[in-house]
């Protein structure tokens, strides 16, 4: 007992740790000592103080109240596009592997060429063509990020399939959304929250990149990845600044993909080894 | 293995042109009149009046279907003729070419200094498997995949560039300079390569072949090198293919940051000055570069893994 409480250790520091924060951020607009737009030009670029924990940027605003505000966009919009690429990529894998036939060669071959092609590059082209903005910024994360969960799925559905349940199912006469739903999905939402989880993490980055290069949230709205680009051309003076919002995102998408990792083994331990001798580590 | 060649490089130019209907759309679904984008990169004065707008209109054939437009574009983009750009007013494949060997050199550069780092550590974390070595190995590589880059840069800047003054913070200039941009371009292809060479090697170390080689009075580290690195580094192959692609597209913000005049940096000045031409240009030669280096780095993994029936012809 002894040796597994600390042989997670890691896993459940991630849990907490993401735990406060999402919490934090989720109730932001109470927990904010100052409006995070409000701007004192006289405490421009200030260390550290009792009134503002974390400082303030180059226009005087707390760093603190903006890192809870910002956190806000960067959060939700990894959520949702996770989400959204979760349930699409699951639903295109699922039938791919349950159909076969052309629409399984089909989203295979999509799946290969979308793995070569350079997401950034992807993601710069949306904007090109739609402009900046909330849509475009989602069509962006989900035209690519779809396709880990598809080949997850896809490879998982294959491999349940083969059960004797699932023959035994369609002996006995169920439609193949029963079988789907039933037999199927439930075997894929472990490996699936791991793979979501790892995504989140990894969203959550290229939202920041998007932002901090002025293409995804746009002013007066801020979020961790504009921050980092406000901050830089001041970061010798203030580097808190620069700091805060980095140390966010990278702590965030660090704990979560620890987490990630944790929930894929065990979901992949129980998957692969079915009779309760879960191999740890 | 010659239908596996046929059936990939179909995948391929299907991928190359779907891609380039996409691109070539772009003036006809942006806001603002199609006809005139068209004229201002295809013709270097300025045209403002409506009977010359309408004869220029007739002569580049832009009343024509779509289609014929569309295999008009394509034959001159293959023929290296990508337009003039809206705001330089010079021929976009004299802006796109240069820039696509910095990035090219920027991607190559940083995936070598990835592959001599995360080698070692790998091979040396799956013979140390589960010990302190490893732990520290993989603990501090697999929290590189946590950390943006766009955060990286500019502390390295602030410490390197900034406070100990030793490495120019911008620019692709010289060797000096490009050692920040490498560094961070190389960060999280290291925590994927290490992890990918250790578990490779993992697998590798405890192949029943391993086991028959040494019986046979191989030593331990004979052993290792002839049949364990081999075998444990095959599927990195892909994995360096796949990053190439993946790094042109990552070089986009290592471009920006450290002011590097790569493809990175030509795309996001193309997207924020609505310069369509070029962004066209430069979207379709990173595409067609990232989609033939990932088949080709199958075509490769296919021959040297004997398993998969490699044999050539």
């Amino acid at each position: 007992m002894d040796v597994l409480v600390r042989k997670h250790t890691a896993g459940w520091a991630a849990v907490v740790i993401l735990a406060i924060i999402v919490l934090a951020v989720t109730f932001a607009p109470w927990l904010m000592p100052h409006p995070p737009a409000q701007q004192n030009l006289a405490l421009r670029l200030s260390p550290p103080s009792l009134n503002h924990w974390l400082g303030t940027d180059h226009l005087g605003r707390d760093t603190l109240s903006r890192l809870l505000d910002g956190g806000r966009f960067s959060m939700s919009i990894a959520a949702l596009a996770t989400i959204l690429t979760g349930l699409l990529g699951t639903a295109i894998g699922v039938i791919s592997a349950r159909r076969r036939g052309w629409f399984d060669e089909f989203f295979t071959r999509t799946n290969d060429v979308l793995l070569a092609l350079p997401e950034m590059v992807i993601a710069l082209f949306i904007v090109a063509a739609m402009g900046t903005g909330f849509p475009s910024l989602l069509l962006a994360l989900t035209i690519t990020g779809w396709t880990p969960f598809a080949r997850l799925a896809r490879t998982l559905a294959y491999d349940v399939s083969s059960e004797g349940f699932v023959e035994a199912a369609k002996v006995v006469g169920c439609p193949p959304s029963f079988i789907i739903f039933r037999h199927i999905l439930p075997h894929l939402a472990g490996p699936l929250l791991g793979q979501a989880t790892l995504r989140f993490g990894q969203l959550l980055i290229s939202v920041g990149a998007l932002s901090y290069l002025g293409l995804g949230v746009q002013p007066p709205q801020s979020d961790w990845g504009s921050m980092l680009a406000a901050a830089q051309p001041y970061s010798e003076r203030a580097p808190l600044a620069i700091l805060a919002p980095g140390l966010a995102i990278f702590t965030v998408a660090l704990c979560v993909t620890l987490t990630g990792q944790r929930i894929s083994h065990m979901a992949g331990s129980r998957l692969l080894i079915p009779t309760g001798t879960v191999k740890d580590d | 293995m010659i239908s596996f060649i046929a059936r990939r490089t179909a995948a391929l130019v299907v991928a190359v042109l779907l891609a380039s209907i996409a691109v070539f759309m772009v003036p006809y679904v942006t806001p603002g009149d199609p006809v005139r984008k068209i004229i201002r990169s295809r013709v270097a004065g300025d045209v403002v009046d409506a009977s010359s707008i309408q004869a220029l209109s007739d002569s580049l054939g832009l009343q024509d279907p779509l289609p014929v437009q569309y295999l008009r574009w394509l034959g001159r983009f293959c023929t290296g003729d990508m337009g003039l750009s809206h705001i330089s007013r010079t021929p976009v494949v004299e802006q796109v070419m240069p820039a696509l060997a910095v990035t090219v050199s920027l991607v190559i550069l940083a995936l070598g200094a990835a592959a001599l780092i995360s080698l070692p550590l790998g091979i040396t974390a799956a013979l140390r498997e589960g010990r302190r070595t490893d732990k520290i190995i993989t603990t501090i590589t697999q929290s590189f995949i946590a950390m943006p880059e766009y955060w990286l840069a500019p502390l390295l800047v602030l410490v390197f560039a900034l406070r100990l003054a030793v490495l120019p913070s911008a620019g692709w200039t010289g060797p000096a300079s490009m050692v920040l941009p490498v560094a961070t371009l190389a960060l999280r292809p290291i925590s994927y390569f290490t992890s990918a060479a250790r578990s490779g090697m993992i697998d590798a170390l405890a192949a029943d072949h391993v086991n028959a080689a040494r019986s046979r009075g191989l030593s331990y580290p004979q052993a290792v090198l002839r049949h364990v690195v081999p075998n444990g580094l095959l599927p990195l192959t892909t994995l360096f293919a796949v990053w190439f692609a993946g790094l042109l597209g990552g070089s986009v913000i290592v471009e920006v940051i450290f002011a590097v005049p790569g493809m990175g940096r030509l795309l996001y000045d193309a997207v924020l000055n609505s310069d369509i031409p070029l962004a066209q240009g430069g979207v379709v030669v990173v595409v067609a570069l990232a989609v033939v280096v990932t088949t080709a780095a199958d075509f490769v993994h296919q021959l040297l893994n004997p398993r998969l029936g490699g044999r050539l012809g």
